[in-house]
């Protein structure tokens, strides 16, 4: 066999899972708060102010890359759910549930920060402007996902469950990315661009795209120990999860 | 700085995030040891009979 396919499938057994969580788990996380504390000092120390916002717009470079996260994110979810439903992986089970909170918790600080950064600039805590909306409804799919997946006590069949309804969410995920375009809205069209030219000057954006890596890092730490809590959780009955624990044998 | 309240709360919103973002699955994981943990002993406890 492959040897990549090969180390796929072993990956999917829950032991060999828990020790490649707990050996990148740190490095998640570190190379996450490093790239963050770079992106942050750049943003609020070295990048000018913006010549009609003034320092308010430096709540951007938190705001954009969570709502970045919090579409990526849902996306993933979806994926390791379906190929839960199709293949009936169990791993991709807890992995999908364990994106739900991740993503849960960067669409609320997507909500938060816009709403903290709109009473400035536009005047209000909030508005139900076609962007804004798609977005609460987004958490609200999170939070729907959350709820199903601890509804049910057969944690397989809660996991399935909440799978399906990741997946059929899916459909959210262009409205929120186009309603700005679609729709006539208060919030601003794309200014930095993927493919293509941003027009954010190149002096401002590099500490926002120091933080859409970061936020990608802090993800994979914080979805590995997740997992790896949930996957602990449910072989707890099993020799390997109580050697894990430190039971000696 | 201007508007300064706004963007301090902002970014104290974010860090708050990612200390719970780290801290809850880590209690978590901590709390599943110590049942496993207490798991053994009881089932130990149970087939030699004896009570610590």
């Amino acid at each position: 066999m492959n040897p990549v396919l090969l180390w796929f499938h072993q990956l999917g057994s829950p032991p060999t899972f828990d020790r490649f969580a707990a050996r990148w788990t740190p490095w998640g996380f570190g190379l996450g708060l490093l790239g963050m504390a770079i992106g942050i000092y750049g943003a609020l120390f070295m990048v000018p102010a913006d010549y009609q916002q003034g320092d308010s717009f430096r709540i951007l470079y938190i705001h954009v890359p969570a709502a970045w996260m919090s579409l990526f994110v849902y996306g993933l979810m979806a994926v390791y759910a379906a190929i839960a439903l199709i293949w009936h992986i169990k791993l991709c089970e807890i992995l999908a549930m364990a994106c739900a909170p991740i993503g849960a918790l960067f669409t609320a600080v997507t909500l938060a920060t816009g709403s903290i950064w709109g009473k400035p600039m536009w005047g209000t805590w909030w508005d139900w402007d076609p962007r804004l909306t798609s977005e609460l409804v987004l958490l609200f799919l999170y939070l729907g996902v959350i709820g199903l997946n601890a509804a049910i006590e057969d944690r397989r069949a809660a996991a399935r469950a909440a799978g399906f309804l990741a997946i059929v969410g899916v459909v959210l995920l262009p409205v929120i990315r186009y309603s700005v375009e679609w729709w006539n809205s208060l919030h601003q069209g794309a200014t930095i661009k993927l493919f293509g030219e941003s027009t954010m000057d190149a002096s401002m954006a590099w500490p926002l795209w120091v933080m859409v890596f970061a936020t990608k890092f802090w993800f994979i730490g914080s979805l590995l120990q997740r997992a790896r809590a949930d996957n602990l959780e449910r072989e707890s009955g099993k020799d390997w999860a109580r050697a894990a624990a430190g039971v000696p044998r | 700085m201007s508007y300064l309240e706004y963007v301090i709360g902002a970014y104290a919103v974010f860090a708050a995030y990612l200390a719970w973002d780290f801290l809850v699955p880590r209690l978590r994981l901590a709390r599943t040891r110590r049942n496993i943990v207490q798991r053994a002993r009881r089932e130990a406890t149970r087939n030699t009979g004896v009570v610590e």
